[in-house]
């Protein structure tokens, strides 16, 4: 049961993020950060469907964490959760046409592998 | 297209604010979930009542909506590859968090995650923040 979980949170957490990211780098570089202009980022944040979407599915991601978390150790659930920096990296160069340099890649592998020991 | 943000001082400001907030943000739902009564032994009605009128639970999921939008408005100006190794600096606060507030011990391959995840960041951190392939 625990790897139909661990499946969930990987697949919707990517899935929310990378369309999240889409929706969000459709708007224009955020600058204005008087009260109305967060209100504005806030209303599009909320109405945008890809945003709002990608949120929702980060929110599945959240619960079914929790859910992994009822049935396995923390030392199991963070380290194999952690694999889904490595597909977020792969999708968005297709997705989100993201230029994955070689210092990218060293970084995420790096980031990757460092959850697995600070929490194993 | 590479492009810098408009401002270099907003997009650091950016990283402590998704950093900061994530970090605390979980410091104090973990807390807050450690007081709460027995799943088990609890009615649905109950334990959703000690869930909303927990200050701790309550500040630890402000801080994450924060977080949340935080890391939103960054994607306006930043890539997706950019920003999640780059705030992943939160997994080394935690930790060291862990250690002189909790007193948890960290071991040699704890110490060696951490080395490994700020390699990780400083690396990221030195390209630039959007970079897509459309000179290519």
């Amino acid at each position: 049961m625990k790897w139909v979980w661990v499946l969930v949170t990987v697949l919707s957490g990517t899935i929310g993020d990378l369309v999240s990211a889409k929706g969000m780098s459709l708007h224009g570089e955020l600058d204005d950060f008087r009260p109305r202009g967060l209100a504005r980022i806030m209303r599009y944040i909320v109405t945008h469907p890809l945003v709002a979407g990608g949120i929702f599915c980060n929110a599945i991601a959240f619960f079914s964490f929790m859910a992994l978390l009822s049935v396995s150790d923390l030392s199991f659930a963070v380290p194999v959760t952690a694999s889904s920096y490595i597909l977020k990296t792969v999708c968005a160069k297709w997705y989100l046409n993201e230029r994955i340099t070689w210092r990218r890649w060293a970084g995420v592998v790096m980031v990757a592998i460092g959850i697995v020991l600070i929490s194993v | 297209m590479q492009a810098e943000p408009k401002s270099e001082l907003k997009n650091r400001i950016f990283i402590a604010i998704v950093v900061l907030t994530n970090a605390a943000g979980n410091v104090l739902l973990a807390v807050g979930m450690k007081q709460m009564p027995d799943f088990d032994n609890t009615s649905v009605m109950g334990y959703t009542a000690s869930l909303f009128t927990n200050l701790w639970i309550f500040f630890g999921i402000a801080l994450l909506v924060v977080w949340m939008v935080a890391q939103l408005s960054m994607f306006t100006w930043a890539d997706l590859t950019y920003v999640l190794p780059v705030t992943a600096g939160g997994y080394v606060l935690t930790a060291i968090l862990g250690k002189f507030f909790l007193g948890e011990t960290v071991s040699i391959a704890r110490w060696l995650g951490i080395a490994l995840i700020s390699f990780g960041v400083v690396l990221v951190s030195e390209t630039p923040p959007h970079d897509t392939g459309d000179d290519q």
